[in-house]
């Protein structure tokens, strides 16, 4: 008998995931209501970008430079990572622009001092004055609006590609992987910046993305599965064993770029600017790839089973061998021979064998004379 | 069939290479954002006080006409009670000034008297006033051929500093400068290489709202500004283009000058008295690109706050080019690993992988590179890690596809047999996909502004090259490759066809 890992990697696996639903609705559940905790009780940690904050300009003399600045700002226990120097160049003056967060006055004052005392000028030279947020708050409104459009046809194109339940679902896996994501930032208070924004759509794209992927495994198995009475429980566990490994690939495969920037990029690179960029990424990769199996698709079960079509059926499930003669044939074993291959299993009788051509759909085409 | 594949194969490649080459041989090459390579940076002083209201409309008007020129993400920040607008990738300062619109005052004058401008080298032919008969509330304009000249800064320019302080000085005097009537001036068109006598002031561009637009109708393009209602919109128009409709001695062309930054950007024979509806409608032999530019002038003239001229700087980039460094090389560590694992799993096959991005990263690069050049797109470092990324996750259309192939070796299939049908089954599924993702990337260019539309404009560029090279590159490779022997030998996909006792355990 080959183990889990060899049955894994030819997708023989039969793993009763819809059965065990409830595991991942209460994880995910738990997790959100954190979500919500948190971004109540300390909400999120806007940056500069969407906040607004303090701009110093400062003219370059004496030993000003980029580098003194960020000394200046060390001194005076603010983290540079988040802060943005430039040198601002026209005809031959240049000056200095620091944009920071907001500050206490007396802070404000003394980098100001630090600053002028650096470029051997007056307190006066350095100029301060507030600055709004890039991201103004028509972006956010606009961008709002721009999702919910998005929402409406995405729901209404999977409504008409599939159905309404997998829109439905595939719009509540969304929504939980942004939640989650959002919360990780809310929770270890890291700084939200237009990038954050950008990877939280990349996100709610790759979430979106690999749910279809799934959903059409078991659109393709409930035509295939429509002949015969097969509860909707079964056609989700069949088709959500079928796409394990290409999730488990697809996840990879997304992941090893993005655990390279965080690892290679921002640890041993030390591009701090990509750190959370590519830390948000992970986390919403990965809960994109969990939501589209333990959310997503058991959402259309439990939607499904309350149709007409498989109320009559619902609970019942194949497990077992009984899913792998499902998922092979795509007829479900009689309730005779369920019986017997019960028993046989307690007796240690192995199942008789089946010959792999009666487990095709259809019999492969025979190999012709090769030709010249 | 083979003979079908393989020039889809060489023609994808083809294209691929040969784009590429000719941004090379060009001198295209991406342009970097704010973050990374840095830029201009406007600072816009309004004149007088301003109230807070006016001034945040006034930088929402700005972001969109900034917005609507390109795809770059351009950052628009007020700084005290300045607007600062950072331009990526920007060097010249005349460029960004001409990007921003100078001072972004927008006048209306009655146009006196048109003439050929003596200061421009090559002659042009003007067409002229085309006077289309059109509903309602219409003028026309007159469209001269338009040269490439811009007029020099000297002379004219002279008299429109005299024109801008002598404003304010009672009328029916002499000025002693320009030896005009107290009022008329004489501006240079844009581009159409005229010169205008103008009246006095008789407008500003606040007397339409800040929605102009672009349109097409009757099958050409017009711009439509909506009049402000009351005393400070529709009644001030109306003042002027009854009096122009009359073409007394004020106005003798009938024809309403709209000049911005001490140009006229086009001058509108007017056709109706009074604009009953609140709209005009200003059509005439324009382009797209005219047209659109002549809404956004409109639009900007609309900013209920007056700037002084702006001024210059350029600006260094916020982050280093170390940042840009460690993302490219963890960027393509990782996509090594990516290639690793994919060779890993799906031994000989991972080859049509490597090919597939080669191809794709090919073709990105040419578009990111020529729309760097005309459109002025700017990458920024969240821009060139998610583009990464992206690439990681279309790594899914052949991961997608080989999982179909390897269902159907086990099952007993050669590669050979299932390669065609294999990839029907998962074209399907990768089509769902990635009609999806565009449909995301289509709404969010559309309807938002800044870093999501940048987000939005390289999600559906990443979508696409995933279809076009799934479909021209991975189908024919495949097909092709497994008609080899070579792939017909073996465990090629890591997978034999099964046991049996395996398939039913």
């Amino acid at each position: 008998m080959a183990g889990g890992m060899s049955r894994l990697f030819r997708g023989e696996t039969t793993i009763n995931f819809y059965g065990r639903r409830n595991i991942g609705f209460i994880a995910s559940g738990l997790l959100l209501l954190v979500t919500v905790g948190s971004l109540f009780t300390q909400g999120l940690n806007l940056g500069i970008d969407f906040k607004g904050g303090v701009a110093f300009e400062v003219p370059v003399a004496g030993t000003m430079s980029e580098a003194k600045a960020k000394e200046i700002l060390a001194d005076n226990k603010i983290r540079t990572d988040n802060a943005k120097i430039q040198t601002l160049t026209s005809g031959s003056t240049e000056r200095i622009r620091i944009q920071l967060g907001d500050l206490p006055v007396e802070t404000r004052t003394k980098i100001q001092e630090g600053l002028a005392k650096a470029a051997s000028a007056t307190v006066n030279d350095v100029s301060v004055s507030t600055v709004s947020s890039t991201w103004g708050r028509n972006i956010t409104v606009k961008a709002i609006n721009a999702l919910l459009v998005f929402f409406l046809i995405v729901s209404l194109f999977i409504a008409w590609r599939f159905e309404w339940r997998m829109a439905l679902s595939a719009i509540a896996a969304m929504v939980h992987d942004v939640g989650i994501s959002v919360g990780v930032y809310s929770v270890f208070k890291l700084e939200v910046t237009p990038a954050t924004v950008v990877a939280f759509l990349t996100i709610l794209g790759f979430s979106l993305y690999d749910t279809i992927v799934v959903f059409d495994k078991v659109h393709e198995n409930n035509e295939r599965f429509s002949g015969s009475k097969v509860s909707y429980g079964d056609i989700v566990n069949v088709s959500m064993n079928q796409v394990l490994m290409r999730s488990l690939n697809t996840s990879i495969a997304a992941l090893l770029p993005v655990l390279s920037l965080l690892v290679i990029g921002s640890g041993l690179l030390g591009a701090i600017a990509l750190r959370e960029f590519a830390l948000a990424l992970l986390v919403g990769l990965a809960t994109g790839a969990y939501s589209s199996i333990f959310i997503a698709t058991p959402l259309v079960g439990i939607l499904k089973e309350r149709s007409d079509q498989y109320r009559s059926m619902k609970g019942h499930l194949s497990l077992g061998a009984d899913m792998a003669h499902l998922m092979h044939t795509g007829a479900p074993v009689g309730r005779r021979a369920a019986a017997r291959a019960a028993t046989d299993a307690s007796q240690g009788i192995a199942p008789a064998p089946v010959a792999v051509e009666t487990l095709l759909s259809h019999p492969p085409r025979p190999r012709k004379k090769s030709r010249r | 069939m083979t003979r079908r594949l393989v020039i889809s194969l060489v023609g994808i490649v083809l294209l691929a290479g040969g784009t590429f080459t000719a941004n090379i041989v060009a001198g295209n090459f991406p342009a970097l954002g704010l973050d990374l390579q840095g830029g201009a940076s406007v600072t816009m002083t309004p004149v007088g006080e301003v109230d807070e209201a006016a001034l945040s409309v006034a930088v929402d008007i700005i972001r969109q006409r900034v917005d609507s020129i390109g795809v770059a993400e351009p950052e628009i920040i007020r700084q005290g009670n300045t607007v600062v607008v950072n331009l990526p990738g920007v060097k010249d300062q005349q460029q960004a000034l001409d990007t921003i619109g100078r001072t972004g005052a927008v006048e209306m004058r009655p146009v006196l008297k048109v003439a050929e401008n003596p200061e421009n080298t090559t002659t042009t032919t003007v067409q002229g006033a085309t006077t289309t008969t059109v509903k309602g509330a219409t003028t026309t304009t007159l469209k001269p051929a338009s040269t490439t000249l811009p007029p020099p800064a000297g002379g004219i320019g002279s008299s429109r500093t005299a024109a801008v302080t002598t404003t304010t000085v009672p009328a029916e005097t002499v000025n002693p400068i320009t030896g005009l009537p107290e009022g008329q001036t004489i501006l240079p068109g844009r581009k159409d290489g005229l010169i205008y006598l103008l009246g006095p002031i008789e407008a500003t561009g606040e007397v339409f709202s800040n929605d102009s637009s672009a349109q097409v109708d009757a099958g050409g393009w017009v711009v439509v500004a909506k009049l402000r209602s009351g005393a400070a919109g529709a009644d001030v128009w109306n003042a002027l283009s009854t009096k122009c409709f009359a073409g007394g001695a004020d106005c003798p062309t009938k024809a309403v000058a709209i000049i911005l930054d001490g140009e006229v950007i086009s001058a509108p024979t007017v056709q109706t008295p009074t604009f009953d509806n609140g709209s005009v409608q200003i059509s005439g032999s324009f382009t797209e690109t005219e047209a659109k530019d002549l809404a956004r002038v409109l639009q900007f003239g609309a900013v209920p706050v007056k700037f002084d001229t702006p001024t210059v700087q350029t600006v260094s980039a916020s982050l280093g080019e170390d940042s840009l460094r460690a993302a490219v090389l963890s960027g393509l560590i990782g996509l090594l690993l990516v290639l690793l694992f994919l060779l890993f799993y799906y031994r000989l096959l991972a080859i049509v992988v490597v090919g597939g991005l080669g191809v794709s990263g090919l073709l990105l690069w040419s578009v990111i590179s020529w729309l760097s050049k005309t459109n002025g797109l700017a990458l920024t470092l969240s821009g060139a890690a998610g583009i990464i990324v992206s690439v990681g996750v279309t790594v899914d259309s052949y991961v997608v596809f080989f999982e179909k192939l390897k269902d159907d070796v086990q099952q007993g299939r050669t590669l050979r047999n299932s390669a065609a049908r294999g990839f029907d089954r998962a074209w399907r599924t990768i089509l769902v996909a990635d009609t999806v993702s565009l449909i995301g990337a289509v709404v969010l260019w559309q309807l938002t502004v800044g870093s999501v539309r940048g987000f939005a404009f390289f999600l559906g560029l990443s979508t696409l090259s995933d279809m076009v090279v799934s479909y021209f590159f991975a189908r024919p490779a495949v097909l092709l490759l497994a008609k080899t022997k070579l792939f017909n030998r073996g465990r090629v996909l890591g997978v034999a066809k099964a046991k049996i006792s395996e398939a039913v355990a």
